[in-house]
């Protein structure tokens, strides 16, 4: 036994030194104080309504966000989900029109599932980087937007209730998006695909070398983000009662800053969902607050950019501070 | 043989009041290849850093082409005319020969870089070596073999006198070997001196002039080329005959679990075959290189077979992806833990669980508890030591512990075969029997046949029932018993 105590004393003299910055601190500091700022300056800020507003601005990005979180935590990336979106929106106001809701619909899912199989070929099968493959989707998709409607809105009749239903009084896609964070959640934690995606993440070839099915788990990932973003779509399609080309234009820097703000290493084998969901409000609230005040909302799209910079440097910094201390 | 290029005299060096080499002597001429053996921590490359200037003696002169110094700083050294040449290959390999060759130098004027003027000058130098390699060829794109005699052309346009290479054959294959000598006769001829490191005890005969031995710290032979004698070389590296009881007792069992019949690998191995049955360790012997590890890594899907078969418990196994061997009752610990085995930002529980999540799920679910338990039920038995429990994460705990983790995550797969590549790399001594005990024990209790591959001759003898040794991706021979003592290792394998 004598020798187990000494090796002990080893590793407590190792453990000792490194040591974790709780990730979400900072980040909740910053929620509340953004909460503060915007509840003295607006009088329409701490109003029920206006919470619902933030959460269903939310929801669209949320639902997106949930296989994106799945992917980075695998060290991968999809950018495509803003074009996605948009096509399917496309697709779903033409569809729907001609041939009803539930077609509607379908198509627009199966849509999201062929992309989804695309991304994945490129990216597992040929081997293309995930941030390159996803990055010619963004661009070749939004030509398809563009080019479904010849670059105008299509209108859509009589599907509003995916957007703007409210079983409960609550927007049915803050309930889509609960409902799907919470199987995501679970799924992370709870299930072989999910503790895969961290070891794959972690390190890519161990997790070849202890046997798990890296490019199968990969390429169903990818199946799920352009699903959700096919949903997303819909669901925006909805609200808007039209297919805007433009609508979805950012989702994708949205996405990725909600699960970077969320504690998520750009590396992979870091992040939770729970962070993303957190970085989905703080983006929001920042959002909402903004338009409160008036502020031109070209303004918007510099804050999330900073947002998105400073998010990284804070991941980089925690990193390197870690890496000194460990 | 030309006038003296290096002298060194009674050097000694000391770490932290230790010292580590003991008043050593090297001398050199031009034109003069020195083969320097010894096995690792003998001072050879404590030696050849002093005369590179990388660290100074403590005491000693050293003298250089005449010029007598008591210490030279790596600047000197370069001025001098010493290189280095290592055994991992320092080279750009997305750019092309030429440039590769006066790389960091490129010929030219006022920070315009003539290509014409590098290119014909490049072209010069491997005519010198006769070396035909295209001068505009992409450095990435060629051998590692190719890729350090460029380094050796880049050492020339330096103007180098002494140059010295530390086991430049490591990674060559037998052809490029050859290539390498007959460059270095090139530059005998041209009174270039050479330090020679290497564990070839079969290279050392053909190239070199004069050997000497070092063992800890000492310079305990030197000898003429003419005077070798390989058995007088081995017992110099080695030392006293090493001890015999420390051998494991033998297990005998006769129920074959892994069967190699005549595999093949292209370069790396051919016409192997062997068994090893349950409950058995087999030890693969040789030196890096030399086709161990390559047939591990075959047999988990890592590297194509391209003749011969495998059979395990009987059924033939065609190798197709890790996870299918996995699947099929393999385990595979490789040598490389940071890039192959472990993941360090993630937990030791789940580092462990890793291979058993499927099995650990109910209905699709992984209880975190399970793996928890199972953790804990490891670390107790293999007496890892994790401070913050199954949660800890990997990349803080001791080199042996970590090495415990990755092997218990086979053992809790219930793996029959279990392949071990190198399995005490990184790993302090202390806790290095501890891991023998654990390998035998567990292949004992759960019938589990293992198969080693190690370049470690201490290894085999506290780990192998049975030892196979290996040389240029053969069998060579094979030891069982009290005959698996380091002197018949090492001497079989070179």
């Amino acid at each position: 036994m004598s020798k187990s105590t000494t090796e002990v004393k080893a590793d407590e003299a190792k453990g000792s030194k490194s040591f974790s910055i709780p990730q979400t601190a900072p980040l909740i500091i910053f929620l509340l104080a953004m909460v503060l700022f915007f509840s003295i300056t607006s009088e329409y800020f701490l109003d029920i309504e206006n919470f619902k507003n933030i959460l269903v601005a939310l929801a669209v990005t949320g639902i997106v966000c949930v296989p994106g979180t799945f992917l980075m935590i695998a060290g991968h990336v999809d950018l495509s989900v803003g074009s996605a979106a948009a096509v399917s929106g496309m697709i779903l106001a033409q569809t729907v029109n001609s041939k009803g809701i539930a077609t509607g619909l379908a198509v627009c899912l199966v849509f999201g599932l062929v992309l989804g199989v695309i991304n994945g070929f490129f990216v597992t099968i040929v081997g293309v980087n995930s941030l390159i493959t996803t990055l010619g989707g963004l661009a070749t998709l939004y030509g398809v937007a563009l080019l479904a409607g010849n670059g105008q809105t299509v209108m859509m009749f009589g599907f509003e209730w995916l957007g703007t239903a409210q079983p409960l009084s609550i927007p049915l896609p803050i309930i889509i998006f609960a409902g799907l964070a919470i199987i995501g959640i679970v799924t992370l934690r709870r299930t072989s695909y999910g503790r895969s995606l961290y070891a794959i993440g972690a390190n890519a070839n161990a997790a070849r070398v202890v046997g798990i099915r890296s490019n199968r788990i990969l390429f169903i990932t990818f199946v799920l983000s352009s699903v959700s973003a096919a949903l997303a779509g819909a669901v925006l399609a909805s609200q808007l009662s039209a297919g805007d080309p433009n609508a979805a234009k950012g989702l994708e820097l949205e996405v990725v800053t909600a699960i970077v703000l969320g504690g998520a290493s750009l590396a992979g084998g870091r992040g939770t969902l729970l962070g993303t969901v957190l970085g989905l409000v703080v983006i929001q609230v920042l959002n909402n607050g903004l338009i409160l005040l008036d502020v031109p909302s070209f303004w918007q799209r510099i804050a999330q950019g900073i947002l998105l910079i400073a998010a990284v440097s804070f991941d980089q910094i925690r990193q390197k501070i870690v890496s000194q201390k460990g | 043989m030309g006038k003296d290029l290096v002298q060194l005299k009674d050097i000694r060096k000391s770490y932290s009041g230790v010292e580590v080499l003991h008043g050593v002597d090297l001398a050199l001429a031009s034109g003069e290849v020195l083969a320097l053996l010894g096995e690792n921590g003998a001072g050879k490359s404590t030696l050849v850093k002093i005369l590179a200037g990388d660290i100074p003696p403590s005491s000693g002169t050293l003298s250089i082409d005449g010029t007598e110094l008591a210490r030279l700083d790596v600047y000197q050294a370069r001025q001098l005319g010493i290189r280095m040449i290592f055994q991992e290959l320092n080279d750009a390999p997305t750019l092309t020969v030429a440039e590769n060759i006066f790389l960091g130098q490129w010929p030219g004027s006022g920070g315009i870089v003539s290509w014409s003027e590098m290119e014909k000058k490049a072209q010069e130098i491997l005519d010198r070596l006769q070396v035909k390699i295209p001068v505009d060829a992409i450095a990435g794109s060629l051998r590692v073999g190719e890729r350090q005699l460029l380094e050796i052309a880049r050492a020339l346009t330096q103007n180098a006198k002494v140059l010295v290479l530390d086991e430049p054959t490591a990674a060559l294959s037998s052809v490029e070997v050859d290539r390498l000598f007959t460059v270095m006769d090139q530059l005998k001829s041209q009174g270039v001196g050479m330090i020679y490191i290497t564990h070839r005890l079969d290279e050392v005969a053909r190239v070199a002039d004069r050997v000497q031995v070092l063992r800890d710290g000492n310079s305990v032979l030197t000898v003429k080329n003419s005077e070798i004698d390989r058995t007088a070389l081995v017992t110099a590296m080695l030392g006293k005959e090493s001890e015999k009881n420390a051998r494991p007792a033998a297990v005998k069992t006769s129920k074959p679990a892994l069967k190699l019949n005549n595999l093949s690998s292209r370069l790396d191995y051919s016409d192997v075959s062997l068994t090893v049955n349950e409950g058995e360790v087999v030890c693969l012997f040789g030196k890096i290189g030399s086709g161990t590890a390559e047939i591990l890594e075959s047999v988990f899907s890592l590297r194509p077979v391209t003749g011969g078969e495998i059979e395990i418990f009987g059924e033939k196994f065609s190798p197709k992806s890790p996870a299918a061997s996995a699947e099929f009752g393999i385990g595979y610990l490789p040598a490389d833990r940071q890039r192959l085995g472990s993941f360090g930002i993630r937990s030791v529980a789940e580092n462990l669980a890793v291979t058993c999540w499927k099995k650990m799920s109910t209905i699709g679910f992984v209880n975190q508890r399970t793996e928890f338990k199972a953790f804990e039920r490891w670390a107790e038995a293999l007496r890892i030591s994790s401070r913050s429990g199954p949660t800890q994460e990997i990349a803080t705990l001791s080199g042996g512990n970590q090495q415990k983790v990755l092997l218990a995550r086979w053992f809790e797969a219930n793996v029959k075969v279990l392949l071990l590549v190198e399995p005490t790399r990184g790993v302090d001594v202390g806790a290095r029997r501890d891991i023998y005990e654990i390998i035998r024990r567990q292949a004992k209790e759960s019938n589990m046949a293992v198969l080693v591959a190690t370049s470690d001759y201490e290894e085999v003898v506290l780990l192998a029932d049975r030892a196979l040794v290996m040389a240029k991706g053969k069998i060579v021979s094979e030891l069982t018993g009290d005959s698996v003592d380091a002197q018949s290792l090492v001497s079989a394998s070179s």
